[in-house]
C-alpha cells in the first residue's frame, strides 16, 4: 500500500471514529455558544443599526480565533499521538503495514477536517444570524469566506503544532495550554516584530479589514496593537509553521519508542 | 527447520529496569509457548518481535528481515495485545473492518475477511454491538479476530486465554492448534502452565528477562519434578496421618502447621504421595478435610529453577 493510500485509510478510520467520540459531542456543543449569543444579540438589536452587528461579529471572531480553534486544536492535535499511548491502542496501529508517518498525517487530516466542520457550522450559523439584516449584501459573503478561511488556516497550523507537542511530550496538554492561552495571548500585543513569534499574529494579518485611523473603528478588538504582516507572507508563514511541525511530528513518531505507563 | 523469528543477544531495559537480558532464541513454525510469571519479560519480547519496541542491544528478525521501522513485514503478522484495550466507540464489526483497511484490501475483501474472522470467534451475532458493551470474553475474542482477520503467517498472542471461561479457552486452544496444522507460526505467552501445556509441547521458560529453559513438555516436567512439593493436608488427626508416612522414603520432611490440624509434607514425588494418602485415609479411617499445595504454581517452580 502506498503512502497516499495509507493516509487515506487512516484518515477514513479516524474521521469515522472521531465523530463517534464524546469529545466531538462536547466540542460541537461548545460551538453552539456563539450561536446562542448571536440569537440573543440579534433579538436585542432588533431594528437597530448594522454597525452594532459588525461589532458583535468581531466579538464572535475573538471567540473563534482566540479560544475555539485553539482549544479544539489543542485537544485534537495533542491526541493524534497521545491518545494512542494513553489508551494503549497504539499496538493496533503500529503492527500494521503502515509507514508510521502516514499514521500521524492521516489522523491529523481526519481531526483537522472534523474540527473545521465544527468551526464552519458554528461560524456560519452565528455569523448569518447576527448579520441577517444584510443577507442581500454580497460583501457579507466575502467577509464570511475570509473569516472561514482564516479559521481554517488557524486549525491547520495550531493542530500541526499541537500534534508535534503530543508526539514529543507526555503532558502535552499542559504545555499546550500555556502556549495557546498564555504565550499566544500575550505576545500578540507586544510591539514590533516580537508579535511575529505567535501564530495568531499571522491569522489576524489575514483578516479582511484594517483598522481605520488611531486603532479604532471596525475590527478594533481583533486588530488591537497589530502590526500586520502582508497577507502573502502571512499565508506562507502559516504554511511553513504547519509543514515544519507536521514533519517534525512524523519524524519523532517514526523514531521514538512509546512505552505504556504500567 | 529454519527459524521464522530469530532473536540474537536481545536486551531491552527501561531506565534502570532490565526487561530482557541477552536473549538468543529461534522460533520455528508451529506453536511455541512463552511461559513465565508476570513481569518475566514475555510481553517485552513480544513487543520487540512485533516492532513496538526497539532493542537496546542485539537484533530481532522475522523471516530474516529486521522488525523495527519495517512496516511491510506486518502484512504477514497478526498481533493480539495483552491489555484489554480498544477503540471503545465502535462495534465489533467496525473495529475489525476498520483495522483491515490498513492492509489495502478492497471493500468486498474487507467485509469477507471480517465476517470470516468474527465467525471463527463466534461473534457474528454480536458484531453490531458496541465493544464497550461486550463481556470480557467477547472482548478477548474480538481482539483475537483482528489478529487473524488478514490471514497472517505469523500470529503473536500475548496472554490470549486470560479472561476466557473454560469453554472459551477450549475453543480458542482448538483454533490456535488449527493454525498450527496449517503450517503457521504461533507464539503464545502465558503465566499459567496448564494453558501452555494444552497448546504446545514446545515451551520457553522466561524469568527475570532471561530464558531459563527451553524444550518440550517432558523436559520442563522433569525440571518441575525435581522441585520438592509442599503439600498441606488438613485432617481431624494429623499426627495419626503423619505416623503412617514416617517410613515413606518419598517424603523428605513433615511438619505441623500452627493450627495443629494441618500436616505439611515436602516430597519430590507428589503423585506417589497422593496415592499413599488415599490408601491411608481408606485404611486408617482418618478424615481429611482439605488438601492444598501452597507452592504448586509456576512462581515456585521458577524460584526453584533460579535457585532461590
Amino acid at each position: 500500500m502506498n503512502a497516499r493510500k495509507s493516509i487515506g485509510e487512516i484518515f477514513g478510520f479516524f474521521f469515522f471514529l472521531g465523530r463517534r467520540t464524546g469529545k466531538a459531542r462536547v466540542f460541537a456543543l461548545l460551538g453552539l455558544v456563539p450561536v446562542i449569543l448571536a440569537i440573543v444579540v440579534r433579538v436585542a438589536l432588533h431594528g437597530r443599526s448594522g454597525d452594532m452587528a459588525a461589532v458583535f461579529t468581531e466579538i464572535l471572531m475573538v471567540f473563534f480565533l482566540q479560544f475555539y480553534i485553539v482549544i479544539l486544536s489543542l485537544f485534537y492535535g495533542t491526541s493524534v499521538v497521545a491518545e494512542e499511548i494513553e489508551g494503549r491502542t497504539l499496538s493496533y496501529l503500529i503492527t500494521r503495514p503502515l509507514p508510521k508517518p502516514t499514521i500521524v498525517l492521516g489522523k491529523y487530516a481526519a481531526y483537522a477536517l472534523l474540527m473545521f466542520l465544527m468551526v464552519a457550522v458554528s461560524l456560519s450559523l452565528s455569523f448569518f444570524i447576527l448579520n441577517s439584516g444584510r443577507l442581500a449584501d454580497p460583501s457579507l459573503y466575502l467577509t464570511f469566506l475570509s473569516y472561514l478561511g482564516v479559521l481554517g488556516l488557524g486549525v491547520l497550523t495550531y493542530t500541526a503544532f499541537f500534534t508535534f507537542l503530543g508526539a514529543v511530550l507526555k503532558r502535552a496538554i499542559l504545555v499546550g495550554l500555556v502556549f495557546g492561552f498564555g504565550w499566544e495571548n500575550v505576545i500578540q500585543y507586544f510591539p514590533g516584530s516580537t508579535q511575529k513569534f505567535s501564530i495568531v499574529h499571522y491569522l489576524k494579518s489575514l483578516l479582511p479589514y484594517r483598522p481605520t485611523g488611531g486603532g479604532g473603528g471596525r475590527l478594533a478588538l481583533l486588530l488591537f496593537k497589530l502590526e500586520p504582516t502582508s497577507p502573502a507572507v502571512a499565508v506562507l508563514m502559516l504554511a511553513v509553521i504547519a509543514g515544519v511541525f507536521l514533519a517534525l511530528a512524523c519524524w519523532v513518531f517514526r523514531t521514538k519508542e512509546y512505552l505504556y505507563e504500567e | 527447520m529454519t527459524a521464522v523469528i530469530a532473536a540474537t543477544h536481545l536486551s531491552k531495559w527501561y531506565g534502570n529496569v532490565l526487561g530482557l537480558n541477552d536473549v538468543t532464541l529461534e522460533i520455528e513454525a508451529g506453536i511455541t509457548g512463552l511461559l513465565g510469571p508476570n513481569g518475566a519479560g514475555k510481553s517485552t519480547f513480544m513487543k520487540l518481535i512485533t516492532g513496538q519496541m526497539k532493542p537496546n542491544i542485539g537484533t530481532v528478525t522475522v523471516r530474516g528481515r529486521k522488525v523495527w521501522n519495517n512496516p511491510m513485514i506486518f502484512a504477514g503478522i497478526g498481533f493480539c495485545p495483552e491489555h484489554d484495550v480498544f477503540y471503545e466507540d465502535v462495534t465489533g464489526w467496525e473495529f475489525v473492518t476498520g483495522l483491515l483497511r490498513f492492509y489495502g484490501y478492497s471493500g468486498s475483501d474487507i467485509k469477507e475477511r471480517a465476517a470470516r474472522a468474527l465467525d471463527i470467534v463466534e461473534l457474528t451475532k454480536d458484531k453490531d454491538r458496541l465493544i464497550r458493551g461486550y463481556s470480557r470474553g467477547m472482548r478477548q475474542r474480538v481482539k483475537f479476530a483482528q489478529a487473524i482477520a488478514h490471514d497472517p503467517e505469523i500470529i503473536v498472542l500475548d496472554e490470549p486465554l486470560s479472561g476466557l471461561d473454560p469453554l472459551g479457552k477450549r475453543k480458542l486452544i482448538k483454533l490456535i492448534k488449527a493454525f498450527r496444522d496449517e503450517g503457521r507460526t504461533v507464539l503464545v505467552s502465558s503465566h499459567v502452565l496448564p494453558e501452555i501445556e494444552a497448546l504446545t509441547s514446545r515451551i520457553v521458560l522466561v524469568h527475570q528477562g532471561k530464558i531459563l529453559a527451553q524444550g518440550d513438555i517432558p523436559y520442563i516436567r522433569e525440571l518441575i519434578e525435581a522441585h520438592p512439593h509442599m503439600i498441606s493436608v488438613r485432617s481431624s488427626d494429623p499426627r495419626a496421618l503423619a505416623a503412617r508416612f514416617v517410613g515413606d522414603r518419598s517424603i523428605q520432611k513433615m511438619s505441623f502447621a500452627p493450627d495443629g490440624r494441618t500436616l505439611v509434607v515436602e516430597t519430590h514425588k507428589r503423585d506417589d504421595f497422593f496415592g499413599r494418602l488415599t490408601g491411608a485415609v481408606l485404611e486408617g479411617g482418618i478424615e481429611v478435610e482439605e488438601i492444598s499445595s501452597p507452592d504448586d504454581n509456576l512462581q515456585a517452580v521458577f524460584e526453584y529453577l533460579v535457585g532461590k
